[in-house]
């Protein structure tokens, strides 16, 4: 008897070891799916599902909140999508969110994604209310979009093959550019040309930065002129003023010009002064004579001013100038 | 010509065979139904079927759900799928795996088991000596082997399952990085009532499958000491093939109801 009472006892907690795990079992998978819990049923409303199950996960924020309960259609375009929502969670839920369906990784089951809204208040989520949906882009829909892009990167691959056998060919400037031999020595010498001409004009703008940088920008006339406002309108009326001047220049050498050409051609005084070589020596002689008379009369007014009768004059004047000296000084 | 008889006997001696498991299968059905029960007998079965398998059922789900894990980490790592591991072993454990391979060592172990005390009484006329003493051998022996073998395989496949995720998961553990819980978490996330239910009913077939042919095996074992060894083989390969053919069945029925 005591023997049958320790065999039923273990197979009694065997028993029920292996309800309590199922049960366990049962409960977290009904628990997963809100089957136990308080639970809030809402909607939305798609034109295509993508493949979304019963079953699937509801996220909001990428928190599991639910699981959808039944896919429905309304009509040719519309398929209503059932969802369970923990009610605790729910009261954080605004009426105004997004519904979306979303693969839950490239190769992952659907999920349905509830998105806050913006800023914009509204109430949180009641039982039978309909979310507003949005339309994402399915894995079907890129991989479409990637079939296309495959096909046309194979024709531009074609095409590329095509370009790249004619350039081996020698064919058009590519080919030649590639192939001529003389055509690459005459761009070697220019690169070579071109490598001078930009060393030289790197040492010239070395050159020039040296210069520019040895002005005193604060003191000197070209620091002056590149910096002070004031200078540069003194400068355009300076610029102004000589634009006038040179005006006035060319109007007086045309004058001239007009006089020379008038002095060269007709029978003046002045052309016969300019020309007569025979005037020239009168004048001349003249002048000779002029000084010699000149000297004459100085030595005739040395003697007056020894005559008896100058002398006064002559002493009187030199008394005064002295007299002026002295009251200068 | 010869040759062909024999196949024609084989054919007939087979389709004999299914035709007297029906009877069989029917009898038990009538005597399950019919007082009195043997209760003491059926929780005496219960127990030798339940706990005395426990050991070797927890052992072989542990090192099932450790080698599977082990097996299947080095490809899901190729694809950069290792999160997908604890989903993928749980699913696998508990829809197909974890079923088949505790129907198969019960099978081994309880199959043989009866067959071979079935048989060796059958030929020792114990049996014949139970009917003139008045007791219904069938209820007795048969009746309450087979509904212990339904009712405990459930349980030892549920405790299996249990085990073998446990032993996944401490693989998992150790080689991942992924936390008890995470694990479990993934595990009830992957799993679905369309795993669980038709899983845990398909057992209860298996279970009886296992009871009914090494009973049928036993009770009609002839010839001797060398007729128990032939029942008790016999009944094992036979509950092993039937297990496959209720499991193909039972995976046939669930996709057509459940996909």
């Amino acid at each position: 008897m005591k023997s049958n009472s320790g065999r039923n006892l273990k197979l009694g907690i065997l028993i029920v070891s292996g309800l309590i795990v199922f049960t366990l079992g049962v409960y977290f998978i009904g628990n997963k799916q809100n089957l136990f819990g308080d639970s809030i049923l809402v909607s939305s409303v798609f034109k295509n599902v993508n493949g979304l199950q019963s079953g699937n996960n509801v996220r909001y924020s990428g928190v599991n909140v639910g699981t959808v309960k039944n896919i429905k259609f309304l009509n040719d375009t519309a398929i209503c999508v059932d969802m369970l929502i923990n009610r605790e969670t729910g009261s954080l839920i605004k009426f105004n969110s997004l519904a979306t369906i979303n693969s839950d990784g490239l190769v992952g089951s659907m999920v349905l994604n509830i998105l806050p809204p913006d800023k914009a208040p509204s109430r949180t989520i009641e039982e039978g209310d309909t979310l507003a949906s949005l339309s994402q882009i399915a894995t079907a829909d890129m991989l479409n979009t990637l079939n296309k892009t495959n096909e046309n990167a194979a024709l531009l691959t074609e095409d590329l093959l095509k370009i790249t056998n004619s350039i081996n060919a020698g064919e058009g400037v590519l080919g030649d550019l590639l192939k001529d031999e003389g055509l690459a020595k005459n761009i070697q010498e220019s690169a070579e040309n071109l490598n001078r001409t930009t060393n030289s004009a790197k040492a010239g703008l070395a050159k020039l930065n040296g210069i520019l940088n040895t002005i005193d920008y604060e003191n000197s006339v070209a620091g002056l002129l590149l910096s002070d406002s004031t200078a540069q309108k003194s400068f355009s009326t300076i610029i102004e003023d000589l634009q006038a001047t040179s005006l006035q220049i060319k109007e007086i050498s045309a004058g001239l010009g007009q006089f020379s050409n008038t002095l060269n051609s007709e029978k003046g005084a002045l052309n016969y002064v300019v020309k007569d070589t025979s005037f020239v020596n009168h004048l001349d002689q003249s002048m000779q004579n002029i000084e010699e008379a000149t000297f004459r009369f100085n030595e005739n007014m040395e003697a007056l001013k020894h005559n008896i009768l100058f002398r006064g004059y002559f002493r009187k004047q030199e008394r005064q100038k002295a007299r002026m000296k002295k009251e200068n000084q | 010509m010869k040759f062909l008889s024999s196949y024609q006997q084989g054919f007939n001696s087979f389709f004999i065979e299914i035709g007297e498991m029906g009877n069989f299968m029917g009898r038990y059905f009538r005597e399950l139904f019919s007082r009195p029960f043997e209760f003491r007998e059926f929780l005496n079965q219960c127990y030798q079927m339940g706990n005395k398998s426990l050991l070797l059922v927890s052992v072989t789900g542990f090192i099932l759900g450790l080698v599977f894990t082990l097996q299947s980490r080095p490809t899901l790592m190729e694809f950069g799928a290792v999160s997908w591991m604890p989903s993928m072993i749980s699913i696998s454990i508990v829809r197909e795996i974890g079923p088949v391979m505790i129907a198969l060592i019960c099978a081994g172990r309880i199959g043989s088991s009866i067959g071979a005390e079935l048989g060796s009484m059958k030929v020792t006329e114990q049996i014949d000596a139970m009917e003139v003493s008045g007791t219904n051998p069938f209820k007795f022996l048969v009746v309450t082997r087979v509904l212990a073998a339904t009712c405990m395989l459930p349980i030892l496949v549920i405790i299996g399952d249990f085990v073998a995720l446990i032993g996944s998961a401490i693989i998992e553990n150790s080689k991942g990085d992924v936390s008890f819980t995470l694990y479990f978490n993934q595990v009830f996330e992957a799993l679905e009532f369309t795993d669980l239910i038709p899983a845990t009913v398909k057992t209860f077939f298996f279970g009886f499958a296992i009871g009914l042919v090494g009973c049928f095996k036993g009770y009609n074992s002839k010839k001797g000491t060398a007729g128990v060894g032939k029942a008790s083989n016999s009944a094992v390969v036979f509950t092993s093939m039937l297990i496959f053919v209720l499991d193909f069945i039972a995976v046939f029925i669930t996709d057509i109801f459940y996909n």
